[in-house]
């Protein structure tokens, strides 16, 4: 009897052991649904600030309000997490329908399959509201494109006229010796003439790519796809901030996207590099007024420069998994980028999104923002930068597949720390960057 | 607690059923077995399965985490036993180990010493003590970020208040952003080897330091003939649990540095992560990861071999 009553516990517990591992297992909720019946579109984009989630979010609900067959629901991703996300997402087919990107990601995402090419909406959008070569090109490879371009991204010298006022400067340095003259000349006790970043991140790389770019070595691959990394023009933009970096924070071997920006508006640092998230923040951060902040283009070498600075289109892919969501994925991106859309898009963080379109640059849906007017002359000559700009990999007219593994390690950033930190000399840095690329695109 | 049976003349019963062979139907241990069963699933399901999967991954050549892959046999562990930058991790993995374990032991034995006290400070501090204990993670890092900025911060502002200017983040430094990790994550977790600590000395009879007091010992006598010795088997556990929980750490070490600057705070499982998700080396870092898992048992087997306390050999 009591043996009975034994086994029939066990057999109990056994029973619950089986069915509660499955019983975890079948609760599966993928971020895409992506059923028959399922009529809500999934999209993931990395845009984690509140105000930029916030104004996706009205863009996205003014759509929804149309009342279309498939809806949008935004899901917010981090920079970081994404490339693993989206790898199993696709996996076990659970990808978003709509994926934000940026070029080399671009070259990530493609190899995994579920990207589908977007030619035929491209040139019907380019063909209402006409695109810049530049916001294109770098989506553009076997033929189709593969992402539609949403809004771009470019550096500028930003710098502070109140703090060059006080130095006796008079204008905004032209060449790399008059930006190193003039960030010796800004420095001065807890003032340091400059800030740029050396931590091992994409802030970082970014920097020193403007300055390779002005210094004629932005192009680093043969037409054949093979790492030319080390060549004097590398070495001589990687000597140039070395030294910017002795007139920078002590800490910038630390320093990302955020802290060269507060160094300038605590007035801690006289000029920095950066895009253009500088304008709107920059009254209420600095307690400076509007006409202090000033823009330049990104400094050129002195002997064989050139216009330049990193510029690069973000851009939405397409990744639903059958025509009809693809259709609603579309519908989506058409709404965004009529003018009367667009500017709200924009303006999620305006004068750091810049427009693509001919006709979204004259919208009142973005001209009319208060930020936007404020900085007219530093917003014209963002545009104006972007036309010379360009990004590693996507230069001169090149699609370097395996880019994604030069940016993902941050290769550049790492250059720039062996030469920061560990006192190595710019041409030695630059040959083991040139070893790790070939390594990197090698595999 | 020594194994020893708590119920006179059992131990005794099964000691001399075993000694005649007798041995006990199976069905008798079967409401044992399946009890466990539940535990020894999950167990297989969130670690044995993984772990397999990173073995029979590290022999293929996968790129980024869940791509085709082939058969390479041992070609990545080649790879990773010849790789420079591979031992110099497991070198500042040590580093980071053993400074943790310093560091945390001697301030969770002080705060320890100090809360044990009837004072109503010492009171007091029982409770304030725990608070960088349930601070999440990320808001240590950017705690420690926000007091070391050269630009706002509150320790480089103070030395500027005293006439040390220029005094910027340790993080950024590559001598000093070792140390600084290492004094950031014991100020995070020293909460939990003093409570541990703590809870283990009010285990000490007060008969023990009466008699000594009596005998004419002072503190610090007191302190390395009774409390010591006494406390060993639980310095042993935290000391184990301790250091393979500090050697796994990530979260703290990335949020902060990244491994940087220039790879000064690279620890092994910085240098796994980097391979997988930054280089999109899946099979590489799996190869590297069943490496230092090796590393880390024989570790673990060595402290236990060296440090286990002698009663219980």
């Amino acid at each position: 009897m009591r043996l009975r009553k034994v086994r029939r516990a066990a057999v109990a517990a056994l029973a619950l052991a089986v069915v509660l591992p499955v019983a975890a297992c079948g609760g599966s909720s993928g971020p895409s649904g992506g059923g028959d019946g399922d009529k809500t579109l999934t999209l993931w984009h990395m845009e984690q600030p509140p105000n930029r989630v916030a104004a996706f979010q009205k863009v996205i609900d003014a759509y929804n309000a149309t009342n279309p067959e498939y809806k949008v629901q935004a899901q917010v991703q981090d920079w970081n997490q994404i490339y693993t996300k989206i790898s199993s997402a696709v996996q076990s087919k659970t990808q978003p329908d709509i994926l934000f990107t940026i070029p080399d990601f671009t070259t990530y995402v493609r190899p995994l399959g579920a990207v589908r090419p977007v030619t035929s909406l491209v040139e019907e959008l380019d063909k209402e509201h006409t695109f810049g070569d530049a916001a294109k090109a770098a989506y553009r490879d076997d033929d189709q494109y593969w992402a539609v371009p949403l809004y771009g991204m470019v550096q500028m010298l930003w710098y502070r006229k109140d703090l060059f006022a006080k130095a006796g400067i008079t204008e905004a340095p032209k060449t790399w010796s008059q930006l190193l003259d003039d960030a010796k000349k800004l420095t001065s006790g807890n003032q340091k003439g400059i800030a740029v970043p050396a931590g091992k991140n994409l802030a970082t790389d970014q920097v020193i790519y403007s300055l390779m770019l002005t210094g004629g070595a932005g192009n680093f691959f043969t037409d054949s796809g093979q790492v030319a990394f080390d060549k004097p023009q590398t070495v001589a933009a990687l000597s140039l901030y070395a030294d910017l970096l002795k007139q920078s924070p002590s800490d910038a071997g630390n320093y990302s996207w955020g802290e060269p920006q507060a160094a300038f508006n605590s007035g801690a640092a006289a000029m920095a590099i950066e895009k253009g998230q500088y304008l709107a923040p920059f009254e209420k951060e600095s307690g400076r007024p509007a006409s202090d902040l000033g823009c330049a283009p990104i400094p050129q070498a002195d002997t064989g420069g050139q216009p330049g600075s990193i510029y690069y289109s973000n851009a939405a892919m397409v990744l639903s998994p059958d025509d009809a969501r693809a259709k609603g994925a579309e519908d989506f991106l058409r709404f965004v980028l009529k003018p009367e859309n667009y500017g709200q898009f924009l303006n999620a963080e305006p004068g750091l999104f810049l427009p693509l379109t001919e006709d979204g640059a004259t919208a009142p849906s973005w001209t009319d923002n208060e930020v936007i007017k404020k900085y007219q002359g530093c917003v014209d000559a963002m545009l104006e930068q972007s036309k010379t700009g360009g990004l590693f990999g996507f230069v001169d007219g090149q699609y370097v597949d395996s880019i994604g593994k030069v940016s993902g390690q941050n290769i550049l950033a790492q250059v720039v720390q062996r030469v920061y930190s560990n006192g190595e000399s710019p041409a030695a840095a630059v040959k083991w960057g040139q070893q790790q690329m070939q390594e990197a695109v090698s595999r | 607690m020594s194994g020893r049976s708590a119920v006179p003349g059992v131990q005794g019963v099964a000691l001399r059923a075993r000694a005649a062979g007798h041995r006990r139907p199976w069905t008798r241990h079967l409401l044992g077995y399946a009890l466990v069963a539940p535990l020894v699933l999950l167990m297989v399901g969130v670690i044995g399965y993984p772990l397999l999967n990173t073995v029979l991954l590290s022999f293929q050549d996968q790129g980024v985490v869940g791509s085709n892959s082939t058969y390479v046999g041992f070609e990545n562990y080649g790879r990773a036993l010849g790789d420079g930058e591979f031992w110099a991790a497991i070198g500042r993995s040590g580093i980071w180990l053993v400074g943790n374990l310093v560091v945390q032991t001697v301030i969770a034995f002080v705060t320890a010493l100090v809360i044990g006290g009837n004072g109503r400070w010492a009171r007091a501090s029982r409770t304030w003590t725990l608070f960088p204990w349930v601070i999440p993670t990320v808001a240590v890092a950017v705690i420690w970020q926000w007091l070391s900025n050269s630009n706002y911060g509150v320790v480089p502002k103070a030395a500027s208040a005293v006439g040390i200017d220029g005094l910027g983040s340790p993080f950024g430094d590559s001598a000093l952003a070792m140390p600084a990790l290492i004094l950031m994550n014991s100020w995070h977790w020293f909460p939990l080897g003093a409570v541990v600590i703590y809870g283990a000395m009010r285990t000490i009879p007060g008969e023990i330091y009466e008699a000594a007091r009596v005998d004419g010992a002072n503190a610090w006598r007191t302190f390395w003939r009774i409390t010591f010795p006494l406390l060993q088997p639980v310095l042993f556990a935290l000391g184990l649990v301790g250091s393979l929980w500090s050697f796994n750490i990530v979260d703290s070490i990335y949020l902060v540095t990244k491994g940087g600057p220039a790879d000064a705070t690279t620890t092994a499982p910085v240098f796994i992560y980097n391979k997988a998700f930054n280089e999109f080396q899946a099979s590489d870092a799996a190869a590297v990861s069943v490496v230092t898992i090796i590393l880390l048992a024989a570790l673990a087997f060595f402290y236990i071999r060296v440090a286990r306390p002698k009663e219980d050999q």
